[in-house]
């Protein structure tokens, strides 16, 4: 499960990285790029908080 | 536990806070990689490169100054900083308190809580610039010293009391969240430098088929070195050189990332500085700057510099999210840490209300736009101010025994304020204060002598001090 959540945590970085690539190269609209990093984003931490918060320590513990 | 967490809790002084790092607690080199990259790509940086642009800097200046300012950064924390770090392995405020006894740590707290709380202002002020985009009140100017509207005064009010109350609850999970957040964030930045460029591509009619284009596009419109906005500096190749350097010199410089690298098993592990300076304080900064001057370029009256509408501007919904963030992730450990800094003059206060009120103040000064719309000064007083402890600091591990006198002389002593280290601090403090103001001497370019006249101070004062009060060690 931890994989997969890293697979695609990885490729929502990619699809946020890559329509304003595309954007730079003349080859897509501005209003798709945008659509494109929101999905990416929410993407990005419904994954990532997956693996990358219980990597964070599981014990929320209060600082000291 | 987290890398980043350990890193913030050594910043804090919550872990082995009066005895050396044990072996079993040191850290790999990736772990600072991670902790400096996302450390220093903040919310500041979008207020950082516009005012770049702002200051009139050209292309040459700006790239060659950053690439040089950030080098010297790094090479700061590699043989300033880690070297000490990983062979005390002590905090900053335990190697402090031996040398200058616990009254003056106490001063240097509140110096270090002060600045902070200014810093997280100008942090509250970036993230409340989004909520403008949502809610059309009118946002401060370029100029502007005090809070201009109702809307802007209530938009601050409820970010940085949002920002305070989640600092004094639950510090760790925004620690947490910001090490979700910051790979995100970073490509985010980049993002707004590639929307940026095409803007300018298509807005100048540039062919662009070559790198050669590119800086040509950068040269003659994006970074054009003409004359400043109203009532900022004109930066040169200088200006960014030392402003790169010593953005963090509180860090290096200063020792303050003792605290950090004291975890670190080798001192060359300091490189990975490098992670923060070229994606945070390269990348980041002209990405950001990039969006300012296509404002710029669509209206050249339009010189307000508010990281919301840029962000927005350039990537929508998620350009203000990354405002927000940038923002807040960064505010939080400020807060959190300038209340520290003001827990330590009172002990026996509880943290949860220190640091509400140390958010308070953050939140109020945020409210004044004076301290972001001028954050590159601020940003030069902040390292200028805590520079001359790291000098003390750096003259007392390496010289001090040269010139037969002792190391850590409060805590052979027992005095709990050692004038030496205290008047090397004031002393440069003014020096450094009489050369801007009557010498025309610009801050940016007072740290670096300030740094020779602290060590300088330290070792003559020191002669004096000891002499009069030698410690029971030393006879």
């Amino acid at each position: 499960m931890r994989t997969i959540l890293q697979i695609i945590s990885l490729l929502a970085l990619i699809a946020l990285t890559l329509p304003s690539v595309i954007f730079l190269a003349g080859k897509m609209e501005l209003n798709m790029v945008k659509w494109l990093m929101l999905v990416a984003t929410i993407v990005w931490f419904v994954t990532a908080t997956g693996w990358m918060w219980k990597d964070s320590g599981a014990e929320d513990q209060e600082a000291s | 536990m987290n890398t980043e967490q350990q890193s913030q809790q050594a910043q804090t002084g919550s872990e082995f806070e009066r005895e050396p790092v044990p072996k079993n607690a040191l850290l790999g080199f990736k772990s600072f990689i991670g902790m400096y990259a996302g450390e220093h790509c903040a919310g500041t940086e979008l207020m950082i490169g516009p005012l770049f642009v702002a200051a009139g800097v050209s292309a040459f200046d700006l790239v060659a100054g950053l690439l040089i300012g950030n080098a010297l950064a790094v090479l700061s924390w590699m043989f300033l900083c880690a070297p000490i770090a990983t062979r005390r392995r002590l905090t900053l405020y335990y190697q402090l308190e031996k040398i200058c006894g616990r009254k003056l740590v106490t001063l240097y707290n509140l110096a270090n809580g002060v600045m902070f709380c200014f810093l997280a202002g100008a942090m509250v002020t970036v993230s409340a610039t989004a909520v403008g985009v949502w809610f059309n009140f009118k946002m401060p100017g370029l100029n502007d010293v005090y809070p201009n509207s109702i809307g802007w005064v209530v938009a601050v009010a409820v970010v940085g009391g949002l920002i305070a109350i989640v600092a004094a609850y639950g510090y760790q999970t925004v620690a947490k969240f910001a090490n979700v957040a910051a790979p995100w964030m970073v490509l985010v930045f980049l993002a707004f430098g590639f929307v940026g460029l095409r803007h300018f591509i298509d807005a100048t009619g540039t062919e662009v088929g070559s790198l050669g284009d590119l800086w040509g596009l950068a040269k003659a419109e994006i970074w054009e070195g003409g004359p400043p906005q109203e009532g900022q500096v004109k930066f040169t190749f200088w200006h960014v050189m030392f402003f790169a350097w010593f953005c963090n010199m509180a860090m290096h410089v200063g020792m303050s990332d003792l605290s950090v690298f004291r975890f670190a098993r080798k001192s060359w592990y300091a490189i990975a500085s490098s992670a923060g300076m070229y994606v945070g304080h390269f990348m980041a900064w002209i990405s950001a700057s990039i969006l300012y001057a296509y404002q710029l370029h669509l209206n050249p009256a339009d010189t307000d510099v508010l990281p919301g509408p840029l962000a927005y501007r350039a990537a929508g919904l998620v350009g203000l999210l990354c405002v927000i963030i940038a923002g807040w992730t960064t505010a939080n450990p400020t807060i959190y840490r300038a209340g520290l800094a003001f827990q330590a003059l009172t002990p026996n206060s509880s943290r949860f209300k220190v640091t509400l009120i140390t958010g308070a103040i953050a939140t109020i000064a945020g409210m004044f736009p004076a301290i972001a719309m001028k954050l590159l000064g601020f940003v030069a007083l902040y390292g200028l101010v805590l520079m001359p402890m790291g000098a003390v600091i750096f003259v007392d591990f390496w010289l001090i025994r040269k010139f037969g006198l002792q190391s850590s002389y409060a805590e052979l002593s027992g005095k709990t304020f050692n004038w030496a280290a205290g008047l090397a601090w004031f002393v440069t403090l003014a020096t450094a204060w009489v050369l801007v103001r009557f010498a025309g001497v610009q801050i940016f370019f007072v740290s670096l002598p300030g740094w020779f006249v602290a060590a300088l101070l330290y070792i003559v004062l020191s002669k004096i001090y000891q002499k009069k009060f030698r410690p029971v060690a030393a006879e």
